[in-house]
């Protein structure tokens, strides 16, 4: 089912100030996708998330849940959680301590008036789904955080909601049940026909777990698309910073060629992915380190590459590679050096730059 | 939703407004009024005269010494207890815990009364014993005395002094002592400049609270204060307005507000000490566990400390009084005493009406005000958790208030409220009294069970499309149920056993069991005095006992699921 959020807007009063958690919000969350919002702590992705599932009252706008008006300030309709018809796995599981696993994924079921018999088979079936069978009698607090995570999703999922809401729902984990349980996560999801809304600060979560992510900071969407279009192609300064690591550069544009936009920075001119912008306007270069590729001394570069050089700084090595700090032109640069190239601290380089990689991006 | 939750609030803001500020507002008016049953006009006569008695210096001293005294002696005691239990080799934990739990069974009047009963001077059977064997002229010990009373009072608040600084000094995180040790500085040293430093918002709160207790504290100076004549403001106080005296309720009302300025600043002091304690006691991560410190050869001598300590506290004084019950007069133990055993004074008991009367006064004023207490506390806790506004900041500051009330005093404001009322004299009047009275015993259980029920809990049963009823069934209650029994059972104990304030509100038709004690005391009745005091500690104790019991049964329930 497809969730249309028009203006929505929700302000709330923090130690005297007023604050805007959701400032007119307009979204379209497509059907049957997995959709994120990632955002650092406070931007307003989970008091979006709790205002469609109808925890949270907004102050205005609209939401719409596959086609239906659930909430609505002008016609003043506010339809409650439980008439909804939503699932959702909280940050904290929310795992019922006096009842057992069954009883615990049977819950949506009893409270909609199903059969027994009924109820049996369908906890079972969904159990066995989330791969968690034989553990229904035990209390659902005894289990272990993985385990206890997929009850959660069992019961979000046993009553065949055509939504689901995740609000940070791996952070309890550690890092490597976090991983596995991502993956995991991500195969049950694509077997089915839902649309799943989910909630992370974490960006490795959203790259790789989502169809689309909305990047939020302050009660806005900055920017959504493709996990590939946030992370190669962003327009924003903030969502480049935030989805992964980026040496960002003050430029000025020289000019516009065909397939490419030239500028003008502390690392000489550069040319760059072709951006709708005009000579002479104050832009921001980002360079992820990860595309900075070491040359040669012979200097055998493809054509139509940049190629910038400079001296190192600083060599760490971080296990699977080295990060170097690199002056060029009085900028410092973070770059990645495969583990077998030779180079030390002083030594000069030179680094080739495709234009692809490098980012143009509102300041 | 939102008019509901603010109509509720204020609902019980007016509700425990009245229980909590009508007694003290009437005192306030009493101590400027002529007399109990009619106010008349406005006067300063009875602060004058409160004031200006030449007995009240002396007063005021023995009840510094008194208040101070237990005070340092529980606290003291508490602190090495809780190091021996939390950070030590000490064989034989569990015995802590039942220390801890023992005021809750015998109650402070017993207590008071098996030291008595042990220690007096004309024929305590200690003191008895000690004379014969030694051949002394007199009687080595005198209870009878200021310094008996700071002894029973200090062991009696004990317990309450280790359940504050006992858990705190678990949370505490160790490497801030190991960095000490790695510094250089001795275990002494640490202890000194580190462990007690930052345990110092939890003895302080402890210090505090004592200091509170023994103020109010009725029992004590009545059983072993008043024989010897050692006055303290409490029982001053009570003869201010002990009928037989000649009553004056304006000038104990005058000299009540003192004790309950006090009282109350005592009680802010400590709210503020244990909302800072936080900041100060750091807990360690999950599953970690401090290093155990060996006591070595000190090991056998303070467990045989603790031994005599938990004897001194749990087994003598019910010994005391079930002996006492069962022999016709006063004997030091010996085989004539056991061969002259009876059931005379359990029969005594059980066939005056007046006792009966107490005992049938005090199961009702337990069952019904435990359980209209338990109510209301549920109601309290949910605003006070659940909904937090600042009206709600208000129910808690006025639920918290009466933490502070002395009973006496407490009890004269409210007698001024009831004279104007049919409730004089009625059971109503206890009731309404003790709920006021011990309201903090219920709120405090229940509001850490609303905390520990997380709000996810709720939003999660609402997602998956129960109501708001069905949710309160099937999972807000059933969460709570822990908290609701201990509560309940809690508020229960304490009414079976009050003192304070039914000495002060009770009549002729509304005796319960401690007043009924405690004239037999005053006429020397010893043996009539244990039976029926061994029944109070049956009843308490089966409560205590009951509420351990469903809550280790709870917790079995949730781990074999």
């Amino acid at each position: 089912m497809e969730i249309r959020i028009e203006g929505l807007t929700k302000s709330y009063v923090s130690e005297g100030k007023k604050v805007k958690a959701l400032d007119g919000i307009d979204l379209t969350i497509p059907a049957n996708e997995i959709f994120t919002l990632l955002g650092p702590s406070g931007c307003g992705k989970t008091t979006l998330l709790r205002c469609i599932v109808g925890l949270e009252t907004p102050d205005e706008g609209e939401i719409r849940i596959g086609g239906d008006i659930v909430w609505s300030g002008k016609q003043g309709i506010a339809v409650p959680p439980e008439k909804r018809g939503l699932g959702m796995v909280f940050q904290t599981y929310a795992i019922w301590p006096h009842m057992s696993v069954f009883d615990n994924v049977a819950y949506p079921l009893q409270v909609r008036g199903e059969r027994k018999d009924a109820i049996r088979e369908k906890v079972a079936q969904t159990l066995r789904f989330v791969q968690l069978e034989g553990v229904e009698t035990r209390s659902a607090t005894r289990l272990s955080g993985g385990q206890q995570q997929r009850v959660a999703l069992a019961r979000a999922l046993v009553a065949e909601p055509k939504v689901i809401l995740f609000d940070e729902p791996l952070s309890n984990l550690d890092a490597k049940l976090r991983e596995e349980t991502r993956k995991v996560l991500r195969s049950f999801l694509s077997k089915l026909d839902i649309t799943a809304v989910y909630v992370t600060h974490d960006r490795v979560e959203a790259l790789a777990l989502s169809d689309s992510i909305a990047v939020m900071r302050a009660g806005h969407i900055i920017e959504r698309g493709s996990p590939q279009k946030i992370y190669f192609d962003a327009d924003h300064r903030f969502v480049a910073d935030f989805i992964g690591r980026a040496n960002l550069v003050q430029a000025t544009v020289r000019e516009q060629q065909a397939d490419a936009t030239v500028v003008e920075c502390a690392l000489g001119a550069i040319r760059c992915q072709r951006r709708d912008v005009s000579a002479g306007d104050q832009v921001t270069l980002c360079i992820r380190p990860e595309f900075m590729h070491l040359t040669g001394a012979g200097g055998d570069t493809p054509p139509g590459q940049n190629v910038i050089s400079g001296r190192i700084e600083t060599l760490d090595f971080v296990g699977e590679v080295y990060e170097a700090e690199v002056r060029i032109g009085g900028e410092l640069l973070l770059a990645r050096v495969d583990p077998d190239v030779r180079v030390a601290q002083g030594d000069s380089v030179s680094f080739a730059l495709a234009p692809a990689h490098c980012l143009l991006v509102s300041a | 939703m939102d008019s509901s939750r603010s109509k509720l609030t204020w609902s019980l803001i007016v509700i425990v407004g009245f229980l909590t500020l009508c007694p003290v507002l009437m005192l306030f008016l009493g101590s400027f009024s002529q007399g109990l049953t009619a106010f008349g006009h406005f006067t300063t006569a009875k602060y004058a005269a409160a004031y200006t008695d030449p007995a009240l210096p002396g007063v005021v001293v023995n009840t510094i010494i008194f208040v101070l005294g237990s005070t340092v002696l529980a606290t003291g005691l508490a602190l090495i207890l809780a190091y021996l239990n939390t950070r030590t080799d000490i064989p034989c934990k569990p015995l802590f815990k039942v220390l801890s739990i023992v005021p809750m069974m015998i109650p402070h009047l017993l207590f008071s009364v098996s030291w008595a009963l042990l220690l007096n001077p004309s024929n305590g059977l200690l003191n008895a014993f000690l004379k014969d064997v030694f051949s002394l002229h007199s009687a080595p010990f005198n209870i009878y005395s200021l310094w008996g009373m700071v002894l029973v009072e200090g062991l009696l608040n004990m317990p309450i002094a280790y359940l504050i600084i006992a858990p705190a000094m678990a949370s505490f995180d160790v490497a801030l002592e190991e960095s000490s040790r790695v510094f250089g500085a001795g275990a002494w040293r640490t202890l000194i400049r580190v462990t007690l430093p930052v345990l110092r918002p939890a003895i302080l709160a402890a210090f505090v609270l004592g200091i509170v207790r023994s103020l109010a504290s009725y029992a004590v100076p009545r059983v072993l204060g008043m024989p010897g004549r050692v006055d303290v403001l409490a029982t001053y106080l009570y003869q201010m307005i002990a009928t037989g005296f000649a009553p004056d309720y304006g000038k104990a009302a005058a000299l009540g507000m003192s004790v309950l300025a006090a009282s109350i600043g005592l009680i802010v002091l400590y709210r503020a000490l244990t909302a800072e304690g936080g900041k100060f006691v750091t807990i360690s991560g999950r599953g970690y566990r401090p290093a155990v410190i060996e006591l070595k050869r000190a090991r056998t001598p303070l467990f045989i400390g603790i031994s005599v300590l938990s004897f001194l506290m749990a087994v003598l004084p019910v010994a005391v009084l079930l002996y006492t019950s069962l022999v016709p007069y006063s004997m030091v133990p010996s085989a004539r005493a056991f061969a002259s055993m009876s059931w005379k004074h359990w029969i005594d008991v059980l066939q005056d009406p007046v006792s009966l009367l107490a005992l049938k006064n005090s199961l009702f004023l337990a069952v019904v005000g435990a359980t209209l207490g338990v109510l209301l506390s549920i109601f309290i806790a949910y605003v006070i958790v659940k909904i937090r506004t600042r009206a709600s900041g208000l129910l808690e500051s006025l639920s918290f208030l009466s933490f502070s009330f002395p009973g006496i005093v407490i009890g004269i404001g409210f007698m001024w409220f009831f004279v104007q009322t049919p409730l004089y004299a009625t059971l109503t009047a206890l009731l309404l009294a003790y709920i006021a009275t011990y309201l903090p015993y219920g709120v405090r259980p229940l509001a850490s069970a609303f905390v520990q029920v997380h709000a996810h809990l709720e939003e999660s049963s609402l997602v998956c499309g129960a109501s708001a009823l069905t949710t309160m069934r099937r999972v807000i209650v059933p969460l709570l149920i822990p908290g609701i029994v201990s509560a309940w059972i809690l508020m229960a104990t304490m009414f079976v056993r009050e003192l304070t304030v039914s000495v002060v509100l009770s009549r002729p038709g509304s005796e319960v069991l401690a007043v009924q004690i405690l004239s037999f005391a005053d006429d020397g009745l010893w043996g009539k005095l244990s039976a029926l005091g061994i029944i109070m500690i049956l009843i308490s104790t089966a409560l205590v006992l009951l509420a351990t019991y469903t809550g280790t049964r709870f917790k079995a329930a949730r781990a074999t699921r």
